[in-house]
């Protein structure tokens, strides 16, 4: 396991639950996708096991690795993709300065190396070298996720927590991106850590999947099969919910 | 339902709204660029039509020109007609009633749209209290509404603020007030994209429910094709400020015919088995301003050929592709 996280729990200002009792593992090279609404704790979870939240108890072992102890260590080995390029993204520093820093502060490269680096990173998300000098404003949204994940692949981890990487973007792009996440988890081995609200983004990229509400996980399994066939009410109501051919939206949500 | 052509395009008697060859232009640092090239769509009396297309295609700018909400410094050409009315003919008192009384419309952030430090009672009654309805009248109205829609605890929520309801929660209320307004026609902008799958179930099955009841047309905005399928009874696709193919929403899967929309169709995730690749249009969606001066999808199409660049075309039996001649 990359990721094995027991018994999570974090509450907030002494008294609101956040996450209550979770847990979950990620295999080396996996693909995990913690789906739920707004409120669920699903992004509280990713931002316990990114080292951007301390949780209230509970354990995380990243690649057997104390996380507690070295923030720069624990940045190797898992890295973080947010939702919105636009905010991730400094917007004063050129594509290659960005992966440039990164790998200068994460890896003993020297600069010649970091620059064939940062071209083969570029390769990887689908730029190239007429993209490195640009600052993000020129470019597109789908353009700026690219160079996030390209950012966040730079240190090499070992797991990629993705939170709600693709739920800003167009149809069109956000299909480029998930074909790209499907090629560079191939061609790296890296895991992700799939955070998302979206069941048919997990179906794609996933293979196992855990469904939080309330901050608890009310069902979790491979993907085709708590997709498919779910055994929890929760579960029966958010993969009823999805607008698909042949669907009718109902009052109550009460249709599996 | 009333009956309706199988085109919107062939301009239409006795439609509620028409949109006829409307063009806005907008300045930039080139000069006027088209941000809607040419729309011609009509919609009838207790239809839902749904506008898809990704951002930049001109869904929301189409729909805020019925209510004659353009960038100031637009040039607007064609016209946009409301029961047969040029709504750039109508004077403030005309335009006023619009608003308050013909159209409603949902925008997709609650939050925006309520007045923060007013009463959701308050937010519900205006329009009627407006028209000159007693307070009391007004509340019986807007808390029946209220009821009908699913809120419960309604004299409590007629006495809270907006902070206190949750997102899909106070979203109902602004339903409930393009409701009480009976309008002819709601204009609903991604009214649930900022709500959760299950809560989006909940309001678009209120927003369909009350316009069957109440005989209203709707104009569905949407980047959700399945959603948009599900509400709708025609779907409208747009492309850089075009309507580049219309069709019944039934038929959709299996009859789409432009590049375009057979594109989107493909992209989403769920159209082929997990781990198979997904199907991608290169480069990037584009608005009105850049798109080629041809046919809009020119630059990205599958299967454009050199006339594809040249010659713009036309909206004929649904589709406005060269290669799909009829």
């Amino acid at each position: 396991m990359i990721l094995e996280v027991t018994d999570l729990r974090k509450v907030f200002r002494g008294d609101f639950v956040a996450v209550d009792g979770v847990s979950f593992a990620v295999p080396v090279g996996g693909s995990l996708a913690i789906v739920g609404e707004s409120g669920s704790g699903k992004t509280t979870c990713a931002r316990i096991v990114a080292g951007l939240e301390r949780a209230t108890s509970g354990t995380i072992q990243l690649d057997g690795l104390d996380v507690k102890s070295d923030r720069r260590a624990r940045a190797r080995v898992v890295q973080m993709v947010f939702q919105d390029p636009y905010q991730s993204l400094d917007r004063r520093q050129t594509v290659s300065a960005c992966l440039d820093e990164v790998l200068a502060f994460h890896t003993g490269l020297g600069r010649a190396e970091r620059r064939s680096r940062i071209g083969e990173l570029l390769e990887l998300v689908g730029l190239d070298q007429r993209h490195a000098g640009v600052l993000p404003r020129q470019l597109s949204g789908g353009q700026r996720q690219r160079v996030a994940i390209a950012r966040a692949l730079a240190p090499s981890p070992r797991l990629l927590i993705l939170d709600e990487a693709v739920a800003a973007l167009d149809v069109s792009i956000q299909a480029q991106i998930l074909n790209l996440l499907v090629d560079a988890r191939a061609a790296t081995g890296v895991g992700y850590l799939f955070i998302t609200h979206d069941l048919s983004v997990v179906r794609h990229v996933c293979d196992e999947v855990i469904v939080m509400r309330r901050g608890r996980v009310v069902e979790s399994g491979a993907v085709e099969k708590v997709l498919d066939a779910p055994t929890a009410d929760y579960t029966k109501k958010l993969v009823g919910s999805i607008p698909r051919p042949g669907w009718v939206p109902a009052r109550g949500g009460t249709r599996a | 339902m009333s009956a309706r052509p199988v085109d919107g395009d062939d301009g239409a008697m006795g439609a509620l709204l028409e949109f006829d060859h409307l063009r806005v232009e907008v300045p930039t640092p080139v000069g006027p660029r088209p941000v809607l090239r040419s729309v011609s769509l009509s919609l009838f009396a207790g239809e839902a039509v749904g506008l898809v297309g990704e951002s930049g295609s001109g869904k929301s700018m189409t729909a805020r020109s019925v209510l004659g909400m353009l960038p100031g410094a637009a040039t607007i050409g064609g016209a946009v007609r409301f029961r047969g009315t040029d709504i750039s003919t109508l004077d403030a008192t005309g335009l006023r009633r619009l608003r308050s009384r013909d159209v409603a419309m949902v925008f997709q952030d609650p939050r925006a749209t309520v007045n923060p430090v007013r009463t959701i009672g308050d937010f519900l009654t205006e329009v009627l209290r407006e028209r000159g309805m007693s307070r009391s009248a007004a509340v019986a109205v807007g808390a029946g509404i209220l009821a009908d829609i699913g809120v419960d605890d309604v004299p409590r929520r007629l006495k809270q603020r907006p902070y206190e309801l949750s997102g899909g929660l106070l979203q109902r209320v602004v339903i409930a007030a393009a409701l009480a307004g009976e309008p002819a026609l709601i204009l609903a902008d991604e009214p649930t994209t900022a709500l959760d799958v299950t809560t989006q179930e909940e309001v678009v099955a209120i927003l369909d429910e009350q316009r069957r009841q109440r005989g209203t047309a709707l104009l569905f905005i949407s980047h959700d094709l399945e959603l948009a399928t599900a509400v709708c009874d025609r779907i409208a696709v747009m492309y850089a400020g075009e309507i580049v193919e219309i069709l019944p929403a039934k038929s959709l899967h299996e009859d789409a015919r432009h590049p375009y929309t057979k594109a989107l169709l493909r992209a989403r995730p769920g159209s082929v088995p997990p781990g198979e690749r997904l199907q991608t249009v290169p480069g990037t969606p584009q608005s009105g301003i850049e798109a080629p001066s041809g046919c809009v999808f020119a630059d990205r199409c599958p299967v454009a050929e050199a006339d594809c660049r040249t010659t713009v075309p036309l909206l004929v039996g649904g589709v406005a592709c060269h290669l799909e001649v009829p």
